[in-house]
């Protein structure tokens, strides 16, 4: 029996162990994540009122639950255990740890304080147990220009009561509850933004929010989905939306904490007064030099985002994790599989917190759920921790 | 009677829902097939179609599924004899577009003379029931009016 661990339990790393249990039934997977619970981006990363698209996670439910994949959460990798140990147990480890490090504008002042990244962001409105406490104040610019910044926009100009059948951190971590104008500037013409028309639409149901779409040009889905933005103005709304194409960042303003971020479009300038910078240019971090197949050397690979850079969304990502999984499959046809696997990883990592123990910490989750929501995350590491040890029915 | 559940699927919700309904079907020998590996040359009246797809991006069909409605086109097959029933997968996060994809493969059916059996339903991702509940009672409830 081979045996294959992939460090990482978001969607790349389950998808790739969907595709390798289907090519390789005989095949015994780990699943090692360094957070006691899995799924990664799908719980930290998509945003807390997008449950329809978390319903992925059912699909790797049934990995552990029916397909005898093997949950290994608590597991730091270079901590807990390190990656030289793991080559030596399995036959096959898969890097999927993902690109988490938020990009920087690279322009004076970014790193001022009020200058937040979306990672850290979204980090914190879905209660990341290693997010800090972010404060985002009345005036917010967001730069960007994709999937990432508009949901930043839509949960900040949502009202409380815009939230039914979320998870949104109840505040214990983001304090937004004030924000009264956001500026969404991005460096590209509105026909080369990188939204999605549907996320774009999305917004013209926001219920206290009012919109202004400016430097409109060219034509296409997005175009047309941002025109009809355009006006968007529920009686009574207490925020105000403007959109601004075509703008490259220059100077983020302040002595001690951003007073303004400031654009220029050729000979042009704008100034947004504001509290609050919010950067959604994209992720990065080192990558470990995997080719189009995931291989890195033999018995290693890389799959997701830490492989082909921090681009796609998740159908994207699951087609490439069936690219690497194919490849893996491929390659362990002929090794003969003689490595210890997950009997030499339990030795290894006896206060690994496994799959059942994800279950009682999810039920106490769905349990604590205040009214109207589906879930309250357990925040801290710790509290984790205690109810995965806890035993019996308690 | 021979059954055969096609699935259009993108994230690989309705992949797993295509496969489970096939197990559940596992006395009428169901095989299970992803739209993108089907061709419209091969639809045979003898057998029952349980087609199982999402939607996509701005309503539309998922990428599985796109190849078949290509060559659906380029085909036009008659589809007259051929009866199916189809179950849609959405997000009522997305009202504008809920299950488009599932409408739009039945009207790819339909306007090549197949016949839909039973009502076209479609499960929400953001609701709470599992796809299961909803997908296994109602093939169970059209098989049982399907001629044996």
């Amino acid at each position: 029996m081979h045996q294959i661990a992939i460090i990482g339990a978001g969607p790349s790393g389950c998808f790739t162990a969907q595709a390798l249990a289907k090519l390789l039934p005989e095949a015994r997977i780990d699943i090692i994540d360094a957070l006691p619970v899995p799924y990664g981006l799908i719980r930290y990363g998509v945003a807390p009122d997008h449950q329809g698209t978390k319903a992925v996670i059912r699909q790797f439910e049934r990995l552990f639950e029916r397909q005898g994949v093997g949950f290994f959460g608590d597991v730091r990798l270079g901590e807990t255990v390190n990656l030289e140990a793991l080559q030596g147990l399995y036959d096959a480890v898969v890097l999927a740890t993902g690109l988490s490090a938020d990009r920087r504008l690279g322009v004076k002042g970014d790193d001022l304080p009020g200058v937040l990244g979306s990672g850290v962001v979204t980090r914190a409105l879905n209660d990341h147990p290693d997010a800090n406490p972010v404060t985002i104040s009345e005036r917010v610019v967001i730069v960007g220009n994709g999937n990432v910044a508009v949901d930043l926009v839509r949960l900040l100009a949502k009202g409380a009561g815009e939230f039914h059948g979320s998870d949104l951190s109840e505040a214990a971590a983001v304090q937004c509850g004030d924000v009264r104008r956001i500026d969404v500037v991005g460096r590209s013409p509105s026909d080369a933004a990188k939204f999605d028309p549907v996320m774009i639409r999305e917004l013209g149901r926001l219920e206290q929010a009012a919109i202004h779409v400016h430097g409109l040009s060219g034509e296409g889905k997005i175009v047309e989905a941002l025109q009809h933005l355009e006006g968007h103005a529920p009686e009574g709304a207490t925020c105000e939306i403007h959109f601004h194409f075509g703008w490259t960042p220059e100077e983020i303003e302040g002595a001690t904490h951003v007073t303004a971020a400031r654009f220029r479009q050729g000979d042009a300038r704008m100034v947004l007064p504001c509290d609050t910078v919010l950067t959604a240019i994209g992720f990065e971090g080192d990558t470990p030099g995997a080719d189009a197949e995931g291989f890195i050397a033999p018995g290693l690979y890389a799959t997701g985002w830490l492989k082909r850079g921090p681009r796609g969304t998740i159908p994207e990502n699951r087609a490439d994790a069936q690219g690497v999984a194919a490849r893996i499959a491929a390659d362990l046809a002929t090794v003969t599989p003689a490595k210890p696997g997950r009997d030499g990883l339990l030795a290894l990592v006896p206060g690994a917190v496994h799959y059942e123990q994800w279950q009682r910490i999810d039920a106490a989750e769905r349990a604590e759920a205040p009214e109207g929501r589906v879930r309250r995350k357990i925040p801290t590491i710790a509290q984790m921790r205690s109810i995965a040890q806890q035993t019996g029915e308690s | 009677m021979q059954i055969a559940v096609l699935y259009g699927t993108e994230t690989g919700n309705a992949e797993m829902l295509a496969e489970d309904i096939a197990s559940h079907l596992s006395d009428h020998d169901a095989s299970v097939t992803n739209l993108s590996d089907f061709d419209p040359a091969g639809f045979d009246a003898g057998t029952f179609y349980v087609v199982v797809t999402s939607t996509y991006g701005d309503g539309e069909l998922p990428a599985s599924a796109q190849p078949f409605a290509e060559a659906m086109e380029a085909a036009k097959p008659d589809l007259s004899g051929i009866r199916f029933a189809i179950f849609g997968m959405g997000d009522s996060e997305y009202p504008e577009t809920f299950n488009y994809g599932g409408k739009r493969l039945e009207e790819i059916l339909t306007g090549a003379g197949a016949e839909r059996v039973g009502e076209r339903v479609t499960h929400d991702a953001s609701g709470s029931d599992m796809a299961d509940d909803l997908a296994l009672p109602w093939i169970d409830e059209i098989l049982s009016t399907v001629d044996a």
